[in-house]
């Protein structure tokens, strides 16, 4: 990759802005050299572009025509009853919740009460205390061919640096809420580390929203990282559910799993108008359940992409996929699964399902699976489907009474339904699938 | 009253036509059945009532109470009081059986001018009208139709006819794919529904549901057209020499 490549106008506000920054970003010298080294290598790499095959229908480079101004130190005035209306279904839970407003923790905003088992503290604070380990920082900076997670680790300004207690039972799920507020479009770069110790049992939900009269445009980058410890069970689940109008959403999951544990991770993407999810799983030990589930909704041109890799690099796991995307008008729904089968790893059993419902002729859904098996005692099995709306149960429902607008809800709902009902908690399942109501409802 | 009217059939994109010149009234409190062999028009007819837009009509006119229906699209002739039960009964994963009920039953209720149904008031309605029908309601709350038998099936398409009380029944071939009891418990279904103010078509290859739904006047349709008309004594000849003189009969 020579570094005398044309670079976009995006990518070089990027590289500008970060010298502006720099000095505003938390952390120790420590930190602020990795950020360095993280900027250094997102000007060498650049935004990612369709000949990188990862990134052949996603074309970033294209697609973000420029760089938002970067929010550091953020101010904006919100109040309890703000971050309330933001989280639409979600408030109705009973969760602990920490919030960050335009990538900056507001403690006056979380949950004043402890959580059992629960360990919290805000990522500008550990990076600002200069310790590398819990910033998770280490161990991300491995994947350094990775442009977004480059711009992530340069700019990064909070995030939830969070342990499970090993043992502990969480009573409530702990919602990290990211609200987006404020009448200025900015660039927001925010990174969660997340540790759940052995045979803890936790519920973890991600929010990305947005305050009414916030500005339409925004692009977010977020980074979570989660370590399972052995024997540990959890429920992860994102909701992407903002509501712009040229909001551009980049994420990066980084799961590490240890022995025995039950992982669930849910991913719900809609309102945004450009997406990409990636999704990075390693199994570190044997006899680990994987179930990676999520539904993308799009309409007029938004694109989401939900990119996934899980490595069976031991014996015995097993891994469960299945997405569904909606999209209207000239949509398009990308889904790239790649499942590693190395060859240790014997008795893998491995299922990918992903499915897209066309609305309209114009709309786009694209599916790459992508399976490298090494070993030879494995079941693995993979399916991709592209449809309409049944025409025939829409009759069935119409011949009923039930006028067309509504039977197309019930039949969407169902469609998406198989996914959300993979979430185990039946409050957080119910939350999601409001989200996708809400959004059916703005026809 | 059902006025169907030199009514012309074709499948919409295609040139051949189904139903070449279909005439039948149908008075209220009247239950009429319409026989013949295979690929005679009779499914065709029901799904033309109904307003399913893979048919198109050529020619003629279905009138229903004096008033045209075939601009109007399904879900409008059932909030007139259309009803078509499904000779194959379609499975709907993930839509709850009784979400699908209360959905179907308020949206009609809005449209002819009532209140909707609160929970309590629906499920006491539901809970009524399924025990007639020896339909568990625990299977009500199993997606539609999903892992039903064909019996249970048939028994579902006439407990949604129960609930939402149309005024014009069409049966398409519902004793297909029964049993001797499941037959008895859908016919008594039918039957109780039987009033001054319904009319029904009862649309059936066997004699032997008219046994049960005991009609007042039986159609044969064959090529498209009806080709004799007679009391319920016209099931009984069919059943003796079957369709032979109909399929030899110039189209």
């Amino acid at each position: 990759m020579s570094v005398a490549v044309m670079k976009t106008k995006a990518e070089l506000s990027f590289a500008e802005s970060f010298d502006h920054v720099q000095d505003r970003l938390p952390g120790s010298p420590a930190v602020k050299q990795v950020r360095r080294s993280a900027a250094d290598k997102f000007a060498e790499l650049g935004l990612p572009h369709r000949r990188i095959e990862e990134w052949k229908y996603t074309d970033l480079r294209s697609a973000v025509k420029d760089a938002l101004p970067v929010r550091v130190g953020d101010a904006t005035q919100m109040t309890i009853a703000d971050v309330i209306v933001a989280l639409g279904p979600l408030a109705k839970l009973e969760t602990y919740r920490v919030v960050f407003v335009n990538g900056r923790y507001r403690k006056e905003l979380s949950s004043p009460d402890q959580l059992a088992g629960l360990e919290f503290e805000d990522l500008s604070s550990v990076l600002s205390s200069g310790d590398e380990n819990a910033a998770g920082l280490a161990s991300l900076t491995a994947r350094d061919d990775d442009a977004v997670l480059s711009l992530n680790t340069a700019y990064m300004t909070d995030g939830a640096v969070v342990r499970v207690q090993a043992g502990a039972e969480l009573v409530k799920p702990l919602l990290i809420a990211h609200v987006r507020a404020g009448g200025e479009p900015g660039f927001i770069a925010v990174r969660n580390v997340i540790d759940v110790g052995a045979k803890a049992s936790a519920q973890i939900i991600e929010a990305f929203v947005s305050l009414p009269g916030a500005a339409k445009e925004g692009q977010a980058n977020a980074a979570t990282q989660i370590t399972v410890g052995d024997e540990a069970k959890v429920v992860h689940v994102k909701c992407a559910a903002d509501t712009g109008d040229g909001i551009t959403h980049l994420s990066n999951w980084m799961i590490r799993l240890g022995r025995e544990t039950d992982y669930a991770g849910f991913q719900l993407t809609q309102g945004v108008s450009l997406a990409r999810n990636q999704i990075f799983v390693a199994f570190d030990g044997e006899d680990t359940k994987l179930d990676l589930s999520g539904v993308f909704l799009g309409r007029g041109r938004d694109h989401i992409d939900t990119t996934l890799v899980v490595d069976h690099a031991v014996p015995s796991c097993e891994s469960r996929e299945l997405f569904k995307g909606v999209l209207d008008d000239q949509s398009r729904g990308v889904f790239q699964g790649k499942i590693i089968v190395q060859q240790i790893a014997q008795k893998t059993d491995g299922k990918q399902m992903s499915q897209g419902l066309l609305l309209s002729p114009d709309a786009e859904f694209d599916s790459k699976p992508e399976l490298e098996i090494f070993a030879d005692d494995v079941a693995c099995g993979h399916g991709a489907t592209c449809t309409e709306l049944d025409k025939d149960l829409m009759f069935y429902c119409e011949s009923r009474g039930i006028p067309s607008d509504i039977a197309r809800g019930l039949l969407i709902e169902s469609f998406i339904g198989e996914a959300v009902e993979k979430i185990e908690d039946e409050p957080i399942a119910e939350a999601v699938m409001e989200f996708a109501r809400g959004w059916l409802s703005k026809t | 009253m059902l006025e169907i009217k030199n009514l012309h059939v074709k499948i919409t994109e295609e040139e051949k036509p189904i139903l070449k010149g279909i005439d039948l009234t149908i008075a209220k409190g009247e239950v009429h059945a319409i026989m013949g062999p295979n690929g005679s028009g009779k499914s065709t007819l029901a799904h033309v009532l109904a307003g399913r837009d893979d048919y198109e009509v050529t020619e003629g006119d279905i009138l229903w109470n004096g008033e045209s229906i075939l601009e109007m699209a399904p879900d409008e002739r059932a909030a007139a009081g259309v009803f078509l039960a499904f000779q194959y009964p379609m499975e709907i994963p993930g839509v709850a059986g009784l979400t699908f009920l209360r959905t179907a039953l308020n949206a009609l209720r809005r449209k002819r001018g009532q209140e909707e149904l609160t929970t309590p008031e629906f499920m006491k309605l539901v809970k009524e009208k399924s025990a007639a029908l020896n339909i568990d309601i625990e299977m009500l709350k199993r997606p539609v139709n999903v892992g039903f038998s064909g019996g249970e099936k048939k028994r579902s398409e006439i407990l949604q006819m129960a609930l939402l009380e149309p005024t014009l029944c069409v049966l398409d071939e519902t004793d297909s794919g029964l049993d001797i009891d499941a037959l008895r418990i859908v016919s008594d279904g039918v039957n109780a529904l039987r009033s001054p103010d319904r009319a029904m078509l009862v649309i059936t290859h066997y004699q032997r549901l008219l046994n049960h739904i005991v009609p007042d006047k039986v159609h044969v349709l064959a090529h498209g057209k009806i080709q004799r008309s007679g009391g319920k004594e016209l099931a009984l000849e069919l059943e003796q020499s079957g369709y032979a003189e109909f399929s030899e009969k110039a189209a």
